[in-house]
């Protein structure tokens, strides 16, 4: 059995639909990989197998019925409240239903296990939680990604085959980049936010699918959508490239892979590649972080800082305290500067369909330090990530990262393209372009991880 | 007067004037903060942004009205 765990998402769900596999000894087999797999890569930080058989017995016929998938330490579920992967949140959580839980329930799926994550969600690299640093599949000694870790990590070593993140500032997108995963932030808004603890205050924040492809990143994310995420073809597409830090301050391997990618792009979609200006994207990243750490804010006292969980990282403390010197003004120039965006991003819409740059500037880095070496020289994962992902976040707009290549050292490499408003069909269109001109080729490279013997039939 | 980025004056009566208490691993740890986010801070301050009328409401999942 445990060979189907190595099939995609939508292929799981039509074996169990057609009677192939059968959905008990599905679940029981993702429980075994974990067990197997989990220990060097620190992914799924909590199994409840008796809640997932539970969870099986009674699932709906639904796009998803008896799938396993995994969901991040971001969500409460009705026998669990969230952690955040930290020791303590700035506001209290509970058990409880989310949005998220609620649409697996209602598409079938039974969740085997949640996630780790970064630290309070800040942080792209994964490698520092309340559980521990997970660990990439590709390479244990190297980040995973985060904030979405686990999820990401689960998927890429195939315990599940698809997992639900979260992104605020790229945390779906990165870790899909670092793990070799096709990963969609969707526009704010279209998909399921309802009990995130933020959910109230954010404008930034987001739920989306960490799976192998596009096809499966529809499917999951038609469920969290609550709408069919319908296929249509990128024809035509016509690309905007820019020429700026986040696009040229990367590595050369990221650079040529990134480049043949949108040429590949280009001409499986009969499409075009243009230049395009997009000024501010540094000030733009900033306002993005300001404006999520205000948020951040929401709900709590000054007085609360003085009693912050000693296991809490000296990270999150200095800048959990640090929110309260954010000055005024520059809060208030943020949510200027987003409205500059949007319109200049409405603009660029008119001219292209899809936005192109590097997911990320380098490959995953490993756990300690977790630098990168540009041609600027060498920067935190952290300062050199956000600059390609705040933007969507801050603006609204979906993006999608898929994989694009191998670097010399075998890690993946990955291509980010963003669209207009509601335009997440589009964007799982031309990844899914992109996987028929490499003839699948990056979408179907596994780690050595999840290369292992199956142990069943 | 001239900006400044002296973040060993600023940060603890920052955080003085919250109540808020902080020892000196903490300190240095906020400074070290301070320090990357303040340079792009004063960038974002310096951009002309005065003729941009923010979004009243403004509704993410679409095109700005």
């Amino acid at each position: 059995m445990s060979a189907a765990l190595d099939l995609s998402l939508r292929d799981q769900a039509a074996a169990i639909a057609a009677g192939d596999v059968d959905a008990a000894d599905l679940l029981e087999a993702s429980l075994e990989r974990i067990e197997q797999r989990n220990p060097a890569i620190n992914a799924v930080v909590e199994t409840f197998p008796e809640r997932s058989r539970e969870m099986l017995a009674a699932a709906p016929p639904g796009p998803l019925h008896g799938v396993p998938v995994v969901i991040k330490d971001e969500w409460p579920l009705p026998w669990r409240a969230e952690r955040f992967g930290a020791a303590e949140l700035m506001r209290p959580t509970a058990p409880g239903e989310s949005g998220p839980y609620r649409a697996l329930c209602d598409a079938g799926a039974v969740i085997v296990g949640v996630g780790n994550m970064h630290e309070l969600g800040a942080g792209s690299t994964g490698n520092v939680s309340f559980y521990g640093p997970c660990r990439n599949p590709w390479d244990t000694e190297r980040c995973p990604g985060g904030s979405s870790s686990g999820p990401a990590s689960s998927v890429a070593a195939r315990l599940v085959a698809g997992a639900v993140g979260a992104d605020g500032l790229g945390s779906v997108r990165f870790p899909a980049a670092y793990c070799g995963l096709t990963g969609l932030k969707p526009t704010f808004g279209r998909s399921a936010m309802e009990g995130h603890h933020l959910a109230p205050v954010t404008d930034l924040i987001v739920s989306g699918p960490l799976c192998a492809d596009a096809a499966d990143c529809r499917l999951l994310g038609s469920v969290l959508f609550g709408e069919e995420l319908a296929a249509g073809e990128a024809s035509g597409l016509r690309i905007g490239v820019v020429r700026d830090p986040v696009s040229e301050d990367v590595t050369p391997e990221v650079r040529e892979a990134c480049e043949a990618a949108i040429e590949a792009l280009r001409g499986e979609t009969g499409g075009e590649v243009r230049e395009v200006v997009l000024p501010d994207l540094e000030a733009a990243t900033l306002a993005a972080i300001l404006l999520i750490n205000a948020e951040g804010l929401a709900g709590t006292t000054p007085e609360r800082f003085n009693h912050l969980h000693p296991d809490l990282s000296p990270l999150a403390r200095a800048v959990l305290k640090y929110r309260l010197l954010l000055p005024a003004p520059a809060l208030v120039q943020a949510e200027r500067l987003r409205t500059l965006m949007r319109r200049r991003l409405a603009d660029l819409f008119e001219q292209v369909d899809a936005i192109a740059w590097p997911t990320v500037p380098a490959p995953a880095p490993p756990l300690d330090p977790a630098m990168v070496e540009l041609p600027s020289g060498a920067h935190g994962a952290d300062q050199a990530n956000v600059r390609g992902a705040a933007l969507a976040n801050l603006t609204g707009i979906p993006s999608i990262s898929f994989p694009v290549g191998l670097s010399s050292e075998g890690l993946p490499l990955a291509l980010q393209l963003q669209a207009a408003w509601g335009r997440d069909e589009l964007l799982l269109d031309a990844a899914e372009a992109f996987e028929r001109a490499s003839e699948r080729r990056w979408v179907e490279s596994k780690p050595p991880l999840a290369e292992a013997e199956p142990t069943g039939a | 007067m001239e900006a400044s980025d002296r973040s060993d004056d600023f940060i603890p009566a920052g955080l003085a004037s919250f109540g808020i208490e902080a020892d000196e691993v903490e300190l240095a740890m906020i400074g070290a903060v301070h320090q990357v986010f303040w340079g792009p801070i004063q960038g974002l301050l310096a951009l002309d942004l005065g003729e941009i009328e923010p979004e009243r409401n403004p509704d993410l999942s679409r095109a700005p009205r």
